[in-house]
């Protein structure tokens, strides 16, 4: 049984759990906890962004000729 | 005027232990309830949804290792244990994944169990519990995956970057957060200076 959940409806998921995580190892506190978790899902959702644009440009131009 | 100092957190072995065993135990025993119930339901939430993703068929450790050529694609279940201790490390070369989803801890351990043949439930009506982390044949997972879409695939990555990321939490169950205090408070070794009268 596999789950029925398309891959990119899981991706804001992972990039929140990851982030979460990540900063709770660094802080104690959760005011610095969540400012950091912020702070590194924007970073990550900002590169994964900018990843889907580059490549949407490129199969455009490819797609283009 | 008092500046709140950071606590200092005692090195803890016990902590982080337990914290490998099941990612968030350390920080709750320790009292960082909130954290360990963090750690514990996103760590191992997100190690059964890659598993459930790749239809519970992406963490074991497959038999290769000392098998004959013509035997890889039967099942070459007839090593002994000792034998597949011999050759733990080159199976594991096999599937490197495991050596990411191990991190996980307790969770990780039924492809241990499996790998060294211990007994499973005989019962057909438990063979979910039979099959968990069984290295599945050549056949199971050519058919499994000629016939998916890109979505196991995400699967077992989902369960490496849960191990891996416990061993973040497991280091600080051990020693306590990287940052302890609030790096934008003033540090508490700025004495001011005495002036003379």
């Amino acid at each position: 049984m596999t789950l029925p959940l398309s891959m990119y409806a899981q991706l804001p998921i992972l990039i929140v759990l990851i982030s979460l995580v990540y900063s709770a190892t660094r802080y104690d506190r959760w005011d610095l906890i969540l400012g950091e978790a912020f702070r590194w899902g924007s970073r990550m959702a900002i590169f994964l962004l900018a990843i889907g644009a580059v490549l949407f440009l490129v199969a455009y131009f490819i797609d283009a000729r | 005027m008092s500046t709140r100092a950071p606590q200092e957190h005692p090195v803890s072995l016990l902590g982080g232990v337990l914290s490998y065993l099941v990612p968030g135990l350390g920080q709750i025993v320790q009292g960082r309830i909130g954290k360990g119930l963090l750690f514990m339901v996103s760590l191992l939430g997100l190690f059964h949804l890659g598993q459930a993703m790749g239809d519970w068929k992406n963490v074991y450790i497959p038999i290769t290792a000392g098998a004959r050529e013509d035997e890889r694609f039967f099942e070459p279940k007839n090593q002994s244990r000792s034998e597949r201790f011999a050759n733990l490390h080159h199976n594991l070369y096999q599937r490197w994944q495991y050596l990411g989803q191990f991190w996980i801890g307790i969770a990780a351990w039924p492809a241990l169990w499996q790998y060294f043949d211990m007994p499973v439930p005989a019962d057909e009506s438990q063979r979910f519990w039979r099959n968990l982390q069984r290295a599945p044949s050549e056949a199971e997972i050519n058919n499994f995956w000629v016939n998916s879409d890109k979505t196991p695939d995400l699967g077992w990555i989902y369960t490496v970057i849960a191990g891996v990321l416990n061993i973040l939490v497991i280091y600080d169950a051990y020693a306590g957060p990287a940052h302890p205090g609030d790096p934008r408070e003033p540090k508490k070794d700025k004495q001011p200076q005495e002036t003379a009268a």
